[in-house]
């Protein structure tokens, strides 16, 4: 178990070196150089050489990365001239309010989807598995935007049962209005409800079509053994690692919802630091985001050995 | 409640026709065996159909605005009224349906060339290289999609061509996985051994061995990956970065049409909202269908 | 867990008259078995041969109590006293594991590879007994020990893919026969393994047979297994009793064509070189189409149209069935020489 902790948390330290990498080329991709996508379409040749010199932009590349890689490691992810605040500010008023956000709907959507999924598996090809399967591959073949306007036309605006906009201000203060949270979570938690209980229902069909499931059966043990003592344990695993995988797309799905309720978390931060060309803070959101995404793949991928000690073994996994 | 529900008899005990061995006749059974993917494949067809055989017969003007006909409720002459600036709604449906579909199928297309030659290279070269391309897979994977899509579309002007490979270069990571995961297995096979000692080199081997062995793989996540670029390409012109007008796509009427929905202009955004949502449905049962004929890990991706 | 040896003989344990088994499918259904009778006693092993498809891993099943749902089956199944055949799900459990245990082909996935092999083996155990796991685990120890399992006390911890296939096959004969179930049905047990494991597995069932005195039926598609293991052999074709009887009588004089026909498929020391290898030509029939006469009549070189207008009454010949027209040994010189004396 240690080593396969070892192997996989180098692994992972790695990928966090490529994604600096990448992010780092694509901060210098930008036209112009980085000193005019920083600066700005306005910045004459002085300013700009001013900032080269400043910020170490006449220095060879490879020193450049060392530099910049260093700064990002202690806390500093630029400055953003658009909104006049130090990047890290911005994503530390902002991300807690996203992790918030799709912390309880990623929850939430496993908590309603393994269930159910289990319960598809089990009433295989009966009415209730028909009605679910038809009803989140509806859902899951909807724009997540239209999902959520659905919402907010049937729960707010003509049962007025919540509001439209979700809450703004601070992190108390967002946390201080739960009844405008409720939309933005449901929107996330139904789309990724939609995606895992599929996954979920596969997972534990083919578990159930295992023969250690008939092996069991012979040995005189009945439904709640088999579901509770073996196969629940046996299906959470992948779908343990597909949690980890879906990371990405669980982000974009806070972006959009973030973005249709305004709500104030890093999503809605991005979408306007790209239409306003604010460099610096997309590319702080995205290494942020990719480290998130990269340490909580590795937490996926430890759970899913502490349940299989097949995958503790398995040599190259992934 | 029921476990016994899951038939557990060896393939022997059901007699029946012999399943054929290649690929294409795999898929035909897939079709043939299960009505809900058929019901996918002609839904599929019927849009083709509609979106580029539709304007041959139902001539309107897509380029010019009219907007002296601006929002009008469907009625003569005018089976879905007309949009915003006064174009047919149906002949923008066509219209939008046509891009729409466009970008889906090449974004595909560039996703899986792009993923299957990666994976296939990573997982039958295997070793330190192997490691090197799959974190750099894991990498870019990592980097949430939609943000290097908002990052690229603000830097390019969006076009067909330019949203294609855009969609495309962010969704070739999920088929280099899988075809990285099948390669790593069919390079112990016999077959591939036994070609190797023959003499054959590694690049005919892995195109004639292991894509072709793979070949069901691919079908099953290039149909995923349709149903998922349609969802991309709306998403993007939801928040504004599709293309300009007067071309069109469905994801970009239904966010037009969403703007209206308090005006109560329903035929603004249930044709194109319906027509997203059949399509994605219809590739995502394609590819289920698929999937089971071929006897495929029920994992998406 | 007694270490004494059960008394052999004393009346047939397992009891099967007229089985019939058909499968329901979306479309069709399978015939599986039809009109199977057979007996087995303790201590004593029978054979069940057939090619795939010919009905008897249904059959195992069958005898096991684990048909799946869209099964039906009609006839009867005793074992011991108790009747399975109309027995529902509830009613069944309580049979399995205690009066007949099942050892599947595939030891890998018979196995639960997240769960410890002693806790699988002592499953039924805590079952059907109620033992606490601490008893349940001194008695996997036990079992484990008396199938030849080295170091039992270490293998409990371990996970089954830490073991290799002849010993995970062994944790499953030990799983399989913690409670001392009667009769054991092994359904191919020894063809995912290599051959010297086989025939340790093999040598295993003979002795675990005359232990605990149990009956044993050995389902194969192997003759040689059958030859050396069985002491009664009981031929299937197409869902069908095609012949039964002792080992030596089947091997040394056959009488269906299509025994004949398979001994005469084996390879053996003493064939020719540069002979053709004797193969049955055609295909087995389609279980969901019968047809009216004796199934193996289309593939059959001494079919005539007698044998395909009504399926062939049994001949008895002491203990030795057969349903055959036109059987070996009669008129026409038949398929495979007479003596086999290598199999004895």
């Amino acid at each position: 178990m240690t080593r396969f902790l070892l192997r996989r948390g180098a692994q992972a330290i790695v990928v966090l070196l490529l994604v600096s990498v990448i992010v780092f080329c694509l901060l210098h991709l930008l036209p112009g150089g980085p000193a005019r996508a920083i600066l700005g379409v306005h910045a004459t040749p002085t300013n700009v050489a001013a900032f080269n010199r400043a910020n170490g932009l006449d220095s060879p590349v490879p020193v450049q990365y060392w530099h910049w890689l260093t700064g990002v490691l202690s806390g500093n992810l630029g400055f953003s001239y658009v909104q006049n605040e130090s990047v890290a500010a911005l994503l530390g008023q902002r991300l807690p309010k996203t992790a918030f956000l799709a912390g309880v709907s990623v929850v939430l959507a496993v908590l309603i989807a393994v269930p159910v999924g289990f319960y598809q598996a089990v009433r295989r090809q009966r009415v209730g598995d028909y009605v679910i399967t038809t009803v989140t591959l509806v859902l899951y073949s909807t724009p997540a935007f239209w999902v959520a306007i659905i919402l907010i036309d049937v729960l707010a605006v003509r049962l007025h049962v919540v509001p439209a906009e979700a809450p703004q201000g601070s992190f108390s203060a967002v946390l201080g209005d739960p009844s405008a949270l409720v939309l933005p979570v449901l929107t996330i938690t139904l789309v990724t409800v939609a995606a895992f209980s599929r996954y979920t229902r596969s997972s534990v069909l083919d578990e159930l079509a295992q023969d250690y499931v008939r092996m069991a059966r012979s040995k005189g043990a009945g439904n709640r053994v088999i579901l509770f003592g073996h196969v629940l344990r046996n299906a959470a695993g992948p779908v343990v690692t597909l949690l980890g995988l879906s990371l990405p797309f669980i982000v974009s799905g806070t972006l959009i919802t973030e973005y249709v309720f305004n709500y104030p978390g890093i999503g809605l931060l991005a979408f306007n630091a790209a239409t306003t060309q604010d460099y610096p803070v997309m590319l702080g959101v995205v290494i942020v985001v990719a480290a998130a995404t990269v340490v909580g793949s590795l937490l996926a991928d430890l759970t899913h050995a502490v349940l299989d000690p097949r995958v503790r073994t398995a040599a190259g996994i992934r | 409640m029921s476990l016994e529900n899951v038939t557990v008899l060896g393939a022997e005990e059901t007699a029946g026709a012999d399943t054929a061995q290649s690929a294409g006749r795999l898929a035909l059974a897939a079709f043939t065996r299960n009505r809900l993917a058929a019901a996918g494949l002609v839904v599929i067809v019927a849009l083709l159909l509609f979106s580029f055989a539709g304007p041959l017969l139902y001539h309107t003007d897509q380029i010019h605005t009219r907007l002296a006909l601006e929002t009008m409720p469907p009625g003569t002459g005018r089976p879905l009224g007309t949009d915003s600036v006064g174009y047919d709604e149906l002949g923008r449906l066509m219209a939008g349906g046509q891009t729409t579909l466009e970008v889906a199928f090449g974004a595909a297309v560039v996703a899986v060339i792009l993923g299957v030659l990666w994976g296939a290279v990573a997982g039958y070269v295997g070793g330190f290289v192997d490691g090197l391309m799959m974190r750099i897979v894991d990498a870019l994977l990592a980097i949430p999609a939609i943000l290097l899509l908002l990052f690229l579309a603000t830097v390019f002007r969006p076009s067909v061509p330019m949203l294609i490979i855009v969609v495309g270069v962010t969704a070739w990571l999920v088929p280099a996985r899988l075809i990285r995961a099948e390669a790593l297995s069919l390079r112990g096979r016999e077959y591939v051994l036994a070609a190797k000692t023959m003499g054959v080199r590694g690049p005919t081997i892995i195109f004639r061995h292991i894509i072709t062995n793979s070949i069901g793989t691919i079908m099953v996540n290039a149909t995923f990956q349709i149903a998922d670029a349609i969802l991309v390409v709306a998403a993007l012109s939801f928040l504004g970065l599709g293309i300009a007008p007067p071309a069109t796509n469905w994801g970009a009427m239904l966010s037009d049409g969403l703007n209206y929905t308090y005006s109560g202009y329903w035929w603004l955004t249930y044709p194109p909202g319906i027509a997203i949502v059949l399509t994605v449905l219809a590739f995502n049962v394609v590819g289920d269908g698929l999937r089971d004929a071929f006897g495929l890990d029920s994992g998406h991706g | 867990m007694t270490a004494a040896a059960k008394p052999a003989g004393a009346g047939p344990v397992l009891r099967v008259a007229g089985l019939d088994v058909d499968i329901r499918l979306p479309r069709s259904v399978v015939h599986a078995v039809q009109g199977v009778s057979l007996e087995a006693s303790r201590g004593e092993t029978v054979g069940i041969v057939g090619e795939s498809g010919c009905g008897k891993s249904t059959l195992g099943l069958a005898l096991a109590g684990l048909l799946p749902p869209e099964a039906a089956a009609r006839g009867s199944i005793k074992l011991g006293d108790r009747e399975l055949v109309g027995l529902r799900e509830r009613q069944l459990r309580p049979v399995r594991g205690t009066e007949v245990g099942i050892v599947f082909q595939d030891p890998m996935t018979s196995l639960n590879p997240t769960k410890r092999i002693g806790a699988q083996v002592g499953e039924a155990l805590r079952l059907q007994r109620g033992a606490s796991k601490a008893a349940a685990l001194e008695a996997a120890a036990d079992m484990l020990d008396r199938v030849g399992l080295p170091r039992p006390r270490e293998q409990l911890g371990r996970f089954p893919h830490e073991l290799s296939g002849g010993m995970r096959q062994r944790a499953v004969i030990a799983a399989a026969l913690i409670c001392e179930p009667a009769v054991l049905v092994a359904d191919e047990p020894t063809t995912a393994l290599d051959v010297t494991t086989q025939a340790q597995i093999l040598e295993l069932f003979d002795r675990l047979s005359d232990e605990l005195g149990m009956a044993t039926l050995l389902i194969t598609h192997d003759m040689g297994v059958v030859a050396g293991h069985a002491d009664r052999v009981f031929v299937m074709y197409a869902g069908r009793e095609a012949e039964s009887g002792k080992t030596e009588t089947i091997f040394g004089s056959p009488r269906h064509r299509y025994t004949g026909a398979l001994l005469g498929s084996v390879l053996r020391m003493e064939t020719p070189r540069r002979s053709r290898l004797g193969t049955i030509p055609g295909r087995p029939p389609d279980l969901t189409a019968l047809a009216a006469g004796c199934p193996f009549a289309p593939r059959c070189t001494a079919a005539s149209d007698e044998c395909a207008a009504a399926p062939p009454a049994a001949t008895a010949d002491g203990d030795h069935h057969w349903s055959c027209l036109h059987p070996l040994g009669s008129e026409e010189p038949g398929l495979v020489p007479e003596a086999h004396d290598e199999f004895r």
